[in-house]
């Protein structure tokens, strides 16, 4: 019986992680830097769905789209005025963006409060063998897998996503090609605001919304790309998988609250047990 | 009394798809100066970047004064007496020189005091004490070579991995440079030296390795060296100085 | 170290300066030009700078940010807390205690990740407040760790001031407090600047500039790694088990990265990665602003904060606090 829900669960956990760790995974293995701002986005795009919906009065859909882009653009100004003066200076990234993060919460918390809010959401119940799902999951599922595909075919079917890849790959080896660096890491960028917006804003109805909720699914995220191995997609994507099943397991046979360290187990054991991940470069 | 100082043996490394070392064996003895050729890529910085331990062989062995230092970590290395120096100038530029040197005594010398007794002397052998107190990175290319150079010595290495010394130098520095190599040689120091510009490692090189794609494709004197068939061919692309 | 000009700079009036500051900070409380309210404050900017150097101290120098220094501030904290009341350890026994522990647990906790490399040091080092924070407040630990609410530990010296007749009892207490602070303080800066610039200091800093250079040249980074973690968190420990013990509850508030950590980054960003002195000398400056802003600005003061962090990190990473320091010591001092 309980392995019904840990199936069931599992499945649509590691298709959600699966979306927004690839995110990160651009973030580190394509632009190199630690994004730690990437929880706050999520955060972000939540709250301004809410503000979206509650306050102007839109609806639903059109918040929750709205949020995604809004949030990309963030991510982008992020880029421009924070990231690329930092580059020359690594551990900078990592204080700024951590900053950032940082800042966008807390002006979250002034002016939302800490309060739970709730989002727009599919409500009804629908029972898959046995185990019953909200609804909203379907949406989930549907969307992560919409969006998956899309990434899919920007990297390997457009000029910017293959760019993208070969960069991944070697800085140094693009540059000799002609890639424009700066370029590549504006693209990178949009790409992962838009991927932890689009998180979010599907993710957070399922949950309690707070201003310091994104730092959960950053380190899921984070345990996810480690293991995967840094820079390499199909790694995460794998990871994904492997993690969505470990946590369920963990949710459901020991408690949320042991679930909620296996970020810190996974990423430790990885980087004790084999550093670069099952497929990631040499560290 | 010559025996086999350094021994790679069959270093095969791989980068994701790309083979970067294929089945390379090098042999110096003690005393020589061995040089390594080849064209842009074929391999000559990560075998030393093997050799020191800053990347894990996939396969293959590496043997110092006979002992097997594969699995050693490369701090272990370099206190066992392999020290190099690097292609763009590494120091650590906002340190004083003399720290940059010092820093490597440290770890080797258990007593402080003499750790900078030989910190001192290299750095006077290198002629650096009046620039002893300058953060590295404000020195000129020649001077950072030295210091490089009194860096690797103040560890009192059997053998010195010199990659690409002569980058960057004018000729008058280069024939300088090749003094101290000299000198450092004719009081026993082995060296392997990976150099571009040919004209200065015929003048110092008791034999060549060229490698090509990772492959070494031809060992012995330099001056075979640029006569042979395959080494001509494998730098058509790349150009003899 | 003859040869070493690094040292030893200003001459005998920077000197004599110097001294006369600290006596001027001892002999503060009994001025009365000070009020309770701001002595307080001082004591806090004692206990923060000592959180602040040695963040620098480890931190500063190798660039292996420590985003998990609150961790280990906390860890300290709910050590007294539980030594104090679980075990009836009177508080001023379970400072050292608490801090000898904190370390140790510290120690073991980081071993993993220093291994690792840099930027993977610093996001797993976030983690651990992380987690101690959802420990403290999630079943079924909370239980244990006083949830929300905390731990009500035993006060510092509160049986001594309680003694003295009411209108003494305040002044002795917040006294004692300033002064303690103050000499842990004098006495955290002396350690790290000593050995910040010592031998040790510099292989610090040479791991900071190119740790694989470092490797390739003999040193052991792993072990000088956790030496000057251990110096730190040492440190750090004895200031959080001290705060802890002059300010109960204890609460996740010893741990929360945007009240712990987003400061100290500041004041070592503004001071200069690396400067004891800098870092030193921003924080009693910007704690002090930060208390000011308290009037204007209210909640969004930490926002202000952060926007200070940013600007610095993206524009003066070298910070300007350390120049200016250079700059005023030639003015007073008048040697070089």
């Amino acid at each position: 019986m309980l392995v019904k829900y840990i199936m069931v669960f599992g499945i649509l956990y590691s298709s959600v992680y699966m979306m927004f760790s690839l995110g990160l995974s651009l973030a580190f293995g394509v632009a190199r830097i630690a994004y730690l701002a990437y929880g706050a986005l999520y955060t972000l795009a939540a709250y301004m769905t809410y503000l979206f919906f509650n306050h102007f009065h839109l609806p639903a859909y059109v918040s929750m789209i709205l949020s995604v882009l809004s949030v990309s653009v963030v991510s982008a100004v992020i880029n421009e005025l924070i990231v690329k003066p930092a580059l020359k200076f690594p551990v900078s990234i990592l204080m700024s963006t951590f900053a950032v993060a940082y800042l966008i919460e807390d002006v979250i918390k002034n002016r939302m409060g800490l309060t739970p809010i709730t989002l727009p959401s599919l409500t009804g119940v629908r029972v898959i063998a046995g185990v019953p799902v909200n609804e909203h999951w379907f949406l989930v599922l549907a969307t992560s897998f919409v969006l998956l595909f899309l990434l899919y075919l920007f990297l390997n079917h457009t000029v910017p996503g293959k760019t993208l890849r070969a960069v991944a790959e070697s800085w140094e080896e693009s540059m000799i090609i002609g890639v424009n660096p700066l370029r590549v890491l504006r693209i990178t960028m949009i790409i992962v605001g838009f991927y932890a917006a689009s998180a979010g804003v599907l993710l957070s109805p399922l949950k309690a919304v707070t201003p310091n909720m994104g730092w959960s699914p950053l380190f899921t995220a984070l345990a996810i790309v480690i293991l995967g191995g840094m820079g390499s997609i199909r790694g995460t994507i794998i990871a994904a998988i492997i993690y969505g099943f470990v946590e369920q397991t963990l949710a459901w046979t020991m408690g949320s609250g042991i679930a909620s360290i296996a970020p810190l187990i996974v990423i430790v054991a990885t980087l004790v047990i084999r550093p670069r991940g099952l497929f990631g470069e040499e560290v | 009394m010559s025996g086999v100082v350094l021994e790679a043996r069959n270093i095969t490394k791989r980068f994701g798809g790309l083979v970067a070392l294929k089945n390379v064996s090098v042999s110096v003895t003690e005393g020589e100066i061995y040089g390594v050729m080849g064209p842009n890529g074929s391999g000559k910085t990560t075998l030393f970047n093997v050799i020191t331990g800053l990347l894990r062989q996939d396969e293959g062995k590496i043997i110092f004064m006979g002992k097997d230092i594969s699995r050693l970590p490369p701090h272990a290395r370099a206190r066992m007496g392999i020290a190099r120096t690097f292609q763009n100038i590494r120091v650590y530029p906002h340190l004083p020189v003399y720290y940059n040197v010092a820093v490597a005594a440290l770890a080797k010398y258990r007593d402080k005091k003499e750790a900078h007794q030989e910190t001192l002397r290299v750095l006077n052998l290198m002629k650096l004490l009046d620039d002893a107190w300058r953060p590295a990175g404000s020195l000129t290319p020649y001077k950072l070579k030295l210091t490089e150079f009194a860096r690797a010595l103040v560890l009192k290495p059997k053998i010195m991995l010199l990659d690409e010394p002569f980058a960057g130098l004018t000729p008058g520095e280069s024939e300088m440079l090749i003094d101290v190599i000299r000198d450092l040689n004719q009081n026993g120091m082995t060296f392997v030296i990976i150099e571009h510009k040919l004209r200065y490692l015929m003048k110092i090189a008791d034999r060549v390795a060229v490698l090509c794609f990772g492959e070494k494709i031809f060992e012995g004197k330099p001056q075979e060296a640029v006569r042979d068939k395959r080494v001509i061919e494998a730098y058509i692309g790349g150009g003899l100085e | 170290m003859a040869l070493n000009p690094l040292r030893r700079r200003g001459g005998l009036r920077w000197f004599i300066t110097k001294i006369i500051i600290l006596v001027v900070l001892f002999v503060l409380p009994f001025t009365g030009l000070v009020n309770e309210y701001w002595l307080s404050v001082l004591t806090r900017v004692n206990i923060f700078l000592v959180l602040a150097i040695t963040f620098d101290f480890f931190s500063g120098t190798t660039l292996y940010l420590n985003l998990g220094h609150s961790f280990i501030v906390g860890l300290a904290a709910y050590s007294l807390a539980i030594f104090n009341i679980f075990a009836h350890i009177p508080v001023a026994l379970a400072i050292p205690l608490a801090t000898i522990t904190a370390t140790i647990i510290s120690l073991l906790l980081f071993l993993p990740s220093i291994r690792v490399k840099g930027e993977y040091f610093a996001i797993l080092s976030l983690l651990y407040p992380i987690i101690l924070i959802s420990i403290a407040t999630t079943q079924p630990f909370s239980a244990y760790l006083g949830g929300e609410a905390g731990l009500m530990s035993d006060q510092l010296l509160l049986g001594c001031a309680l003694k003295l007749s009411p209108e003494h009892s305040l002044f002795f207490l917040t006294t004692s407090y300033y002064l303690l602070s103050l000499a842990m303080a004098v006495a955290a800066f002396i350690i790290l600047y000593k050995l910040a610039y010592s031998d040790f200091g510099f292989t610090l800093r040479a791991i900071g500039e190119d740790e694989e250079l470092a490797e390739a040249t003999g040193v052991n980074t792993t072990r000088v790694k956790l030496k000057g973690f251990l110096i730190a968190s040492a440190l750090a420990s004895l200031a959080g088990s001290f705060y802890a013990a002059i300010k109960p509850p204890i609460t996740t508030d010893f741990v929360s990265p945007d009240s712990i950590l987003i400061p100290i980054l500041t004041a070592v960003i503004v001071g200069g990665l690396g400067s004891i002195v800098g870092t030193a000398i921003s924080s009693y400056i910007l704690f002090i602003i930060y208390e000011a802003l308290w009037g204007v600005f209210g909640v969004w003061r930490t926002v202000v904060y952060m926007l200070i962090l940013i600007v610095f990190v993206v524009l003066k990473p070298e910070g300007i606090m350390y120049q200016l320091y250079v700059k005023a010591r030639k003015v007073l001092g008048g040697g070089g």
